[in-house]
């Protein structure tokens, strides 16, 4: 069962810190792998894992919801938020749960290098299913 | 009045990090927000500065070679800094104990860790 796997629970337990001590939010997984989020809705941001190995890891979200979320951390109105915010907070968390990802995952010992996070646009990028591993 | 530089490229980061440190008692302190370690060092460099909290992954320079810079300077070389970062594990803490950090923090903060690495300095 992939829950048993280190990777799997690594990022679990990463997203749900960071999302109920940032944002507040108790996080659930959605069993349903054959849901999408609407394209006209979807934010996202992605990281590089440039050492030990090389990765890329993304975080995407309804843009309603990352407008509720930026909301709530900066205390104000819907009305009054800015694009900058939003990308910010998405930006902010990806970079949150991957350092928590690589910390829960590794060795005491072990040393890991991140990149910087990207805003994404459009679609989600097709996974290269070849470089796929260790899942 | 302390006053206080947090560098950070986040804003959502550095607000978070304000928050910690007017819950903890704080609020009062002169807060100069840097975007990278080169502007946090410009602002260290021109005024007294009592505390430096910085993030380690930032553009231009990094948290790193922010804290060699400070802790070579013959004028900043005493000034107290704190890392707060997502990119932390033991293994990285004790290399920047090495350069010269007082703590390591790990994000995202909270304010009975920000308390408890600024006990020394809530003291004075």
């Amino acid at each position: 069962m992939i829950e048993h796997k280190p990777l799997y629970q690594a990022m679990i337990t990463a997203v749900s810190q960071t999302l109920e001590n940032m944002v507040f939010m108790e996080v659930m997984e959605h069993f349903d792998r054959s849901y999408d989020i609407p394209e006209e809705d979807l934010v996202w941001t992605s990281l590089l894992i440039n050492d030990p190995v090389q990765g890329e890891i993304r975080l995407a979200m309804p843009g309603t919801l990352l407008k509720k979320l930026t909301g709530n951390v900066f205390g104000i109105d819907e009305g009054d938020i800015t694009q900058p915010q939003m990308d910010d907070i998405l930006n902010e968390l990806l970079n949150t749960i991957v350092g928590l990802f690589m910390t829960n995952l590794l060795a005491d010992n072990q040393e890991y290098k991140m990149g910087l996070p990207e805003l994404g646009d459009g679609p989600l990028p097709e996974i290269d299913a070849i470089q796929l591993s260790g899942n | 009045m302390k006053r206080i530089i947090i560098a950070d490229d986040s804003t959502t980061a550095r607000m978070f990090i304000k928050r910690c440190l007017q819950i903890i008692g704080l609020g009062d302190a002169e807060i100069i927000e840097a975007e990278h370690g080169k502007e946090a060092l410009a602002a260290a460099k021109a005024q007294e500065v009592d505390l430096l909290l910085t993030d380690l992954n930032m553009p231009v320079m990094d948290g790193e070679t922010l804290i060699k810079w400070v802790k070579a300077s013959p004028k900043l070389g005493d000034l107290p800094v704190i890392v707060i970062t997502s990119a932390g594990n033991p293994a990285k803490e004790a290399q920047l104990l090495e350069l010269g950090a007082h703590r390591v923090l790990n994000k995202p903060v909270s304010p009975p860790a920000m308390m408890d690495a600024l006990a020394d300095f809530l003291d004075d």
